[in-house]
């Protein structure tokens, strides 16, 4: 037998001192201790709980009143026969309601009829004149306010009334099983509720009983500090980069037109480069650019280099050195390029950029983006679509198609769809191309670079089920700890 | 890019066979082309370096090779000039560049008029780049009498009704009363003499780059064309001209070229270009036998021949043998094109700011901080005024609103924004950033990129912190030497900063009330900040 409560024994001791059976309301002892000792004796099979509803019968003051003076039916009876209606309220010195209730009632138990507008005595109504009604006996036998299981139709009927209040009452009985009469009840133990280092270091831990919890109860909510819902798509993109070979490379936050545009083979005038495209700087308003690079950027686009025609216009070296917030990680890249790294080559960036953007739930002026190159000597545009397909797949996409496209800096250039099964439709998600000659001449590169890049904002948005871009950066608390 | 609605009749017509929608929008998707149909509308979104596509005659041109409708190089003759225009020497200051074009037995209707019109503004919007570089006149060659004059007047001295006015202007008046005028007066600002266009007999033509005259005005009924482009960038003058006659050829108009001083114009033969075809395949990773690749360059519009592409005169984007090799790609479909794994085996690496960051963010969370991401945008009042400071930082020339004209100095300001937005839920609370500052170096003509971190607890004190800021030094094992300071965003006396060497790197301290009243926050907030690297 399992420990008892404290408050079970005592339950157990009264019952068996009442003889087995008690209604515990009358003891003198905390009812919710009571129940909590019932219930666990009850689990046990040593005691029964049952409920038991009865009806409490007060005397309303009306139904006083007419003890008294008697029922507006007796008081009409005894003068209604051969006057109307209104003359035995008037003889009986009744209220209008009280005769419309007296009448009423004697007409429906047949005491009195309606000859025309005067009203005759029954058979039965006569017989009544000398004995008490039902309801006059019930009455009577109300002043003492009993206490009853069930209620009889006329008690209904009096309290429907307004003579008679019905008060129901629960009492609760509790009655000892055979088994509850033959459980042995151990030495009385201590309960405690919580472990304590006294408890431990004293070994009293071997004493106690241990409150038992109820370990099915809610408890209130907490939340764990956790990455920002963008950086762990960011982590999870940088791990599958990195587990291709990909080695990172820094993006820029400030940059010079010439590593922005310039060096990407994109024309001054090319629209991507107007005022109301990119962010630029006042203050500073200039950088400063490598003026033996600038001036092959600008032969390249002047005039063309390796068999190309090149833009034909007059390229303006001030214009390189303005200053700008990066519009794209492409500039990135390209500043690695011109680096002259040998074949084979795999890197990567993560970085902000920015662009002249009115702030919606589809636009943000500063986002991020994640851009890639591969060179490697042989390098052909299958190989292209082999990595973006491996990329891509590894995002967790796996219908993959490619289309041609268009990006100043590549050629050719292709990008890559991805059925969103959520959505039912193909979604962009990756822009790629082959680096341009005109691109790649000028940093001293003979090896074809394909250049692959993912609106990392716009995959963090479907990862996320993001609908409104905006909730990237709102910091909400309960979108944190949601996301 | 660039996006053109055409007249789904007029298109058709233009394709010259019955061609379902499906297999309409299954063609631009195969040239990466976005394309819609609705109603009586076709719209398509053009790359930007295809002005050829502008026009409907030029989609439909390039949809018929692929729909094997009618393939190879389009050959367009030009006849032999029989107006002249002169070009006077006084142009040359302002808009010195001029080509011209004739085209006869013109049959216009209201489908093609206005596509004619369209097909031109649309090349003024984006290839002539708002008429800076080059500007497109049409006229009823008709109502002209040639030869033709470019030259430079003075603004007051001549006078014409520009199209859709029915008052004489002068040239000054043109810019100020006239829509086109208004719009377009800053390509001309400040200039002595305008240019202008006119007759043997004192007719004006236009004045470029702003209107035509409304003497001169195409109708339904016009059947001979004269088109001049003017402009300052000589390639972008010629092309645009090229395309605009190219898409009436395609309408079955005959070309007429002008006679210039340099020779006729314009010139229509096509530019012959070399390719490696071996060099091609290996590039794009197929192989290809010579009738195969001259059937896909026919298909595209191209003529193979021997080691030569005929590159048609509209094809403007062709610069480089690359051009063409994407042709082939695109001909030969790139839905065709086997995906190759990933053969050579390369080393990955995390960049080393970024493992510093990962390892900070590790700490931050492990002590129960949340992580929250901020703009680095953001304006002098957020990041210096609230905080009670003032500073410097970069300043953008061209904000988008007055709430992002600056690079944020530091993380703290958008943290205190973070705890602001979050007022509403239960304390404390605890946030952190990992994030990028800019600092402006105004001597040395550039920016400093700074990564930091930085944390706040609402409802934290100064102990609190401090023990973070010690718990994270600690285990980024950074040796750095504390000292009492003051800053203005922190209590008096309730600051500790941290020195490496000279150089300040961080500080932790409880904030002002006046800063907490600043963002609106009813409980006590203690933060730190300090730096991690700073970037290349």
């Amino acid at each position: 037998m399992e420990e008892l409560s404290r408050e079970a024994r005592e339950v157990l001791r009264r019952l068996r001192e009442a003889g087995g059976t008690a209604q515990p309301q009358e003891w003198d002892m905390d009812q919710s201790a009571v129940m909590r000792g019932a219930l666990a004796l009850q689990e046990r099979g040593l005691v029964e709980v049952k409920e038991e509803k009865r009806y409490r019968l007060l005397l309303t003051a009306e139904g006083k009143r007419c003890l008294e003076v008697g029922l507006p039916e007796r008081r009409i009876l005894r003068v209604a026969d051969g006057v109307t209606p209104e003359e035995a309220g008037r003889m009986a010195g009744l209220k209008r309601e009280e005769v419309q209730v007296g009448v009423g009632w004697l007409r429906r138990k047949n005491l009195v009829t309606l000859e025309g507008k005067l009203l005759r005595l029954t058979e039965k109504g006569r017989s009544y004149l000398g004995q008490p009604m039902p309801e006059e006996e019930a009455l009577l036998r109300l002043r003492s306010e009993p206490v009853v299981d069930e209620l009889d139709a006329l008690s209904r009927e009096l309290g429907r009334r307004g003579l008679l209040e019905i008060r129901e009452e629960k009492r609760r009985i509790l009655s000892l099983t055979e088994e509850g009469w033959k459980v042995r009840l151990g030495p009385e133990v201590e309960e405690v509720s919580e472990l304590t280092p006294e408890l431990l270091s004293t070994g009293r831990w071997k004493t106690v009983r241990f409150k038992r919890y109820n370990v099915l109860a809610g408890v209130s909510p907490t939340y764990p500090a956790k990455l920002h819902p963008q950086q762990r798509v960011i982590e999870e993109v940088r791990e599958i980069l990195i587990g291709m070979g990909f080695k990172e490379i820094p993006s820029r936050i400030v940059e010079t037109e010439f590593w922005n545009f310039d060096a990407l083979f994109q024309a001054q005038d090319h629209p991507a480069r107007e005022i109301h495209d990119t962010l630029s700087l006042s203050k500073p308003s200039h950088g400063t650019v490598p003026s033996e690079l600038v001036g092959k950027v600008a032969r390249a686009h002047e005039r063309g280099v390796a068999g190309s025609c090149g833009w034909g216009y007059r390229f303006n070296p001030e214009v390189s050195r303005r200053l700008l917030l990066c519009s794209q990680t492409t500039a990135a890249t390209v500043h690695f390029l011109s680096s002259r790294p040998s074949p084979p080559v795999k890197v990567f960036s993560i970085g902000r950029v920015f662009r002249h953007e009115k702030i919606d739930y589809k636009h943000l002026a500063e986002f991020y983006q994640c851009e890639g190159i591969v060179m490697e000597e042989g390098l052909t545009l299958r190989d292209m679509f082999g990595y973006l397909k491996e990329i891509v797949n590894r995002l967790g996409f796996e219908k993959v198609r490619f289309r041609p496209s268009y990006f100043p800096y590549t050629e050719p250039s292709a990008e890559a769809l991805v059925y969103h099964e959520g959505r039912g439709e193909w979604i962009e998600i990756l822009g790629a191309g082959m680096f341009r000659p005109e691109l790649l001449i000028p940093l001293g590169i003979r090896y074809p670079v394909l250049a692959w890049g993912i609106g990392l904002t716009r995959l963090i948005m479907l990862k996320l089920g993001v609908e409104d871009i905006r909730m990237l950066f709102s910091n909400d608390l309960a979108w944190l700890r949601g996301s | 890019m660039p996006v053109v609605t055409f007249d789904l009749r007029d298109f058709r017509r233009l394709l010259g066979r019955e061609v379902g929608t499906a297999a309409l929008l299954e063609c631009m998707d195969a040239l990466g082309m976005e394309t819609q149909i609705e109603g009586e509308e076709i719209r398509i979104e053009v790359p930007h370096n295809r002005p050829d596509l502008l026009s409907p005659e030029g989609v439909a041109r390039m949809l018929k090779g692929m729909l094997g409708i009618q393939t190879g190089l389009p050959r367009y003759r030009v006849a032999a000039p029989r107006v002249r225009l002169h070009v006077e020497r006084s142009v040359s200051l302002v808009r010195p560049l001029i080509v011209a074009g004739v085209v006869r037995e013109v049959e216009l209707d209201e489908m093609s008029l206005v596509s004619l019109m369209q097909t031109q503004e649309k090349l003024h919007e984006t290839y002539c780049r708002r008429r800076r570089k080059a500007s497109i006149g049409v006229y009823d060659l008709d109502t002209i009498h040639p030869p033709i004059y470019y030259r430079a007047v003075r603004p007051e001295e001549v006078r014409f009704v520009p199209l859709g006015m029915e008052e004489e202007l002068n040239l000054r008046e043109i810019l100020e009363k006239h829509p086109k005028g208004m719009e377009y007066r800053h390509l001309l600002e400040g200039m002595e003499f305008f240019p202008l266009l006119v007759d043997s007999e004192g007719t004006v033509l236009s004045m470029p780059p702003i209107v035509n005259s409304e003497d001169t005005k195409v109708t339904v009924k016009t059947k001979n064309l004269f088109i001049d482009v003017t402009g300052l960038d000589e390639r972008t003058v010629t092309n645009s001209l090229k395309i605009l006659m190219c898409a009436m050829a395609e309408r079955g108009f005959r070309l007429e070229s002008v006679g210039l001083p340099g020779g006729p114009s314009p010139d229509l033969s096509p530019k012959r270009m070399r390719i490696d075809l071996k060099r091609a395949c290996q590039y794009i990773g197929i192989k290809l036998g010579k009738a195969q690749a001259r059937r896909i360059f026919r298909r595209m519009r191209f003529e193979l021949s021997g080691e030569t592409v005929l590159v048609p005169p509209y094809r403007v984007d062709v610069m480089h043998e690359v051009d063409l090799i994407e042709e082939l790609a695109v001909g030969y479909g790139y839905d065709k094109l086997e995906p190759a794994p990933p053969r050579v085996a390369t080393i990955g690496e995390t960049h080393e700011l970024e493992r510093l960051s990962r390892r900070v963010r590790g700490v931050m969370i492990g002590l129960g901080f949340t992580e929250v991401m901020n703009y680095i945008l953001t304006n002098p009042r957020t990041n210096f005024e609230l905080m009670g400071l003032q500073g410097e930082a970069v300043e953008i020339s061209n904000p988008i609103s007055q709430e992002y004209t600056i690079l944020r100095t530091w993380l703290l300001p958008s943290l205190l924004s973070t705890c602001q937005r979050n007022k509403l839920y239960e304390l404390p609370q605890r946030f952190f950033e990992v994030g990028d500052v800019v600092l402006p170096e105004l001597r040395g003509e550039s920016a400093r990129t700074i990564r930091k971190v930085a944390a706040v607890q609402v409802g934290g004190n100064f102990t609190q912190m401090k023990a973070v800021a010690e718990s994270l030094l600690r285990e980024l094992s950074l040796k750095v030497e504390p000292r009492e300071g003051e800053h203005p965003s922190f209590m008096e006396g309730r600051v500790l900063k941290y020195f490496r060497g000279p150089e300040e790197v961080g500080l932790v301290g409880e904030i002002h009330p006046r800063v907490l009243l600043n963002f609106e926050l009813g409980h006590p907030v203690a933060a730190l900040e300090f730096v991690l690297a700073e970037h290349a």
